[in-house]
């Protein structure tokens, strides 16, 4: 070593106050990390939601009234049930105005599968009504669902396209995979209504608790509105012509996941506000210290030749990098979380879940750091300034006496 | 060469305005070896930063090696600081982060007019001081003297032409003390200028010259010499 140079100096000054300086970072990582994943989890729960109604593709969706919970479990989680209404409900729903179509679904809570172990979602449409599924058919597959063809939700593991899958002895083909929605949709199965009656008379030979599904019955109406139409106004008129039935919007949903997921938000912003708020006094006494120590520190410095803009830039540097390590800290331990946890998280508190883009996870993370380092870069200018706004002499001499 | 001007430090205080200097005129030559003595609050520390560009007076001028210090700006300032002057106080001051080597070395990171190795010419100041084993040592594990010592070794890293000294021997014992003022009569016989603030009337014998202080007055005080040693 023939030369100190500025990079030595400030890893040596890093380095020698380890304490202080674990402690600086260890606060900014708990802030950071806290604040990050409750962004997270708002950012993906609002875009599953989003994409799990686009998958939907409806304005609405009608289930019988004291099933409404169920059909929430259905989309928001995929907690599967079975439940039925009458296909004259239907009708109704045809002559509401600003009701451009319908289409009826039935939602079959499987005992047995090949594929699960636990029970899946059987949700199946009228192939000549629907206008969810079939638009997503034409596009990936170019035709239509053919006789005991399935396709299935993305977190349906164990079989792949042109593979086999049984339900109640009837055996399926995988005729495709949808995209990840982080709803419910993402644990069901679609099938063609008939192939489901067929499904499920044969369950009657096969199960011990057998499917009663009639062709008379559905458990779901979604309903496609005509451009322009108010969705409040025709969810009331829904509700007047067809007293037996409740409506489902994607503004109900997204609220009761709001609802769901705001005391979890909550307690990461507290987590957040009250590392903060106790290492406030903390930081503030150690700062006091620190800020006299660093004023003589600062006042040595400019005594050896050292001009203001050295002393400005080394301090300047040494809070970055402490603010900037904490930070990435903070970070990657908010990221491990979120994707390590992903399935634990998002079935304890019962919210959809699908990671936002990565844009959108770059332009939070950015704001997050953004602010982090302003921070840093505030903390450390404070004693320089101090020590500027006064002669070296005075600095030297700060809590000397 | 070291040149007051009606110099003057005033402090606002609550209790009112201290005068802690006041039109102070004095003209130290190169090679010099003097001595400030005073009761405590007479000023002593206050002239001897105002000569050291450390802090502002109030009024007058100082001029070092033809240079009008306080008409400087910053930059110009610091780079005196740096390069001509060298500062000694009662507190060592070495960077507690920085091991005995690395402290001696510092001043050449602000401004490097010597020519010579950093770390040799460090190491080799070091060991005149008497400090050649404690390179490695940081300064939580020396010694008050060895501090001093130090510092010393610190003052003089950058060659400069003034040292400017403030109660260097102030907490230490006897022996101790006599050995750092030989040490400054030595780095004095070099042909630095030593400027030395001291409590201490009896080590008015190092002395080429003895200014006495009070109340923030200077005065030169006549005889009190004893052979040097
Ligand atoms: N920052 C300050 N604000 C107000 N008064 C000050 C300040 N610095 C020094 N003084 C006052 O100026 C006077 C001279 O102080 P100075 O430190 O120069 O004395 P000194 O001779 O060095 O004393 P000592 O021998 O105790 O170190 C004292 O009365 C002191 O109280
Ligand atoms: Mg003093």
């Amino acid at each position: 070593m023939a030369k100190l140079s500025y990079g030595q100096f400030l890893w040596r000054n890093l380095k020698r106050r380890s304490f202080r300086n674990v402690a600086t970072v260890l606060t900014f990582a708990v802030v950071v990390c806290s604040v990050l994943i409750a962004s997270f989890l708002t950012e993906g729960t609002s875009n599953s939601t989003r994409a799990g109604m686009t998958r939907l593709g409806a304005d609405l969706l009608v289930v019988p009234q004291e099933y409404a919970s169920n059909a929430d479990a259905i989309i928001i989680t995929g907690k599967p049930s079975t439940f039925f209404m009458n296909t004259t409900e239907m009708t109704k729903l045809q002559a509401v105005p600003g009701v451009q179509r319908v289409a009826p679904q039935t939602f079959i809570a499987t005992l047995s599968a090949s594929c699960c172990a636990l029970p899946t979602q059987l949700i199946a449409f009228n192939s000549t009504m629907d206008f969810t599924v079939t638009p997503w058919l034409d596009q990936e597959l170019g035709r239509p669902l053919e006789k005991d063809e399935v396709i299935l939700g993305y977190q349906i593991k164990g079989t792949d396209v042109g593979q086999p899958i049984i339900f109640y002895g009837h055996q399926f083909k995988v005729a495709g995979i949808l995209q990840p929605t982080g709803t419910g949709v993402d644990q069901s199965v679609f099938v063609r209504d008939s192939d489901a009656i067929v499904m499920a008379r044969e369950s009657v030979k096969v199960a011990w608790q057998p499917i009663e599904m009639n062709p008379g019955q559905i458990s779901a109406i979604l309903v496609q509105l005509e451009p322009g139409a108010d969705v409040q106004q025709v969810s009331a008129d829904i509700a007047a012509a067809a007293p037996e039935v409740s409506v489902i919007t994607s503004n109900h949903l997204a609220r009761k996941i709001d609802a769901q997921l705001a005391s979890t938000v909550g307690a990461l912003y507290l987590t957040a506000g009250a590392v903060t708020l106790i290492s406030l006094p903390l930081i503030a006494t150690v700062s006091t210290l620190v800020v006299n120590e660093r004023r003589r520190e600062i006042g040595l410095y400019r005594m050896m030749g050292a001009k203001k803009g050295f002393v400005f830039n080394a301090l300047l540097a040494e809070a970055l990098i402490l603010a900037m390590v904490g930070a990435l800290i903070g970070l990657v331990s908010a990221a491990a979380i979120v994707i390590i946890f992903n399935n634990t998280i998002t079935v304890s508190l019962g919210i959809p879940f699908l990671w936002p883009g990565l844009d959108a996870v770059l332009l939070q993370t950015w704001w997050v750091m953004l602010l982090t380092v302003l921070l840093g870069a505030l903390s450390a200018l404070y004693p320089a300034m101090m020590a500027a706004r006064s002669d070296p002499y005075e600095s030297i001499r700060a809590g000397q006496k | 060469m070291i040149e007051t001007n009606e110099v003057m430090k005033t402090y606002e205080t609550l209790s009112g305005r201290i005068t802690a200097l006041d039109q102070a005129n004095i003209s130290i030559k190169d090679g010099e070896f003097v001595l400030i003595v005073g009761r405590s609050g007479s000023g002593k520390s206050t002239l001897l930063s105002i000569l050291g560009g450390l802090t502002r007076p109030s009024s007058g001028k100082v001029m070092l090696n033809g240079k009008d210090l306080w008409a400087m700006n910053d930059e110009d300032l610091s780079e005196v600081r740096g390069s001509e002057l060298g500062f000694v106080f009662q507190f060592p001051g070495l960077l507690p982060t920085l091991n005995t080597l690395e402290n001696v070395m510092l001043p050449t990171m602000f401004c490097s007019k010597v020519e010579e190795d950093p770390s040799e010419r460090a190491t080799i100041l070091l060991q005149t001081v008497g400090l050649g084993d404690k390179l490695d040592s940081f300064p939580n594990q020396l010694s008050g003297g060895e501090l001093k010592r130090a510092a010393i070794a610190r003052s003089l890293m950058n060659n400069p032409s003034i040292i400017l000294a403030d109660e260097p021997t102030g907490d230490l014992d006897v022996n101790t003390e006599k050995e750092i003022m030989d040490m400054f009569c030595r780095i004095n016989k070099l042909g630095k200028t030593v400027v030395m603030v001291t409590h201490n009337q009896d080590l008015a014998c190092f002395a080429s010259r003895v200014l006495s202080m009070e109340r923030g007055i200077v005065s030169e005080e006549e005889g009190q010499k004893c052979e040097r040693i």
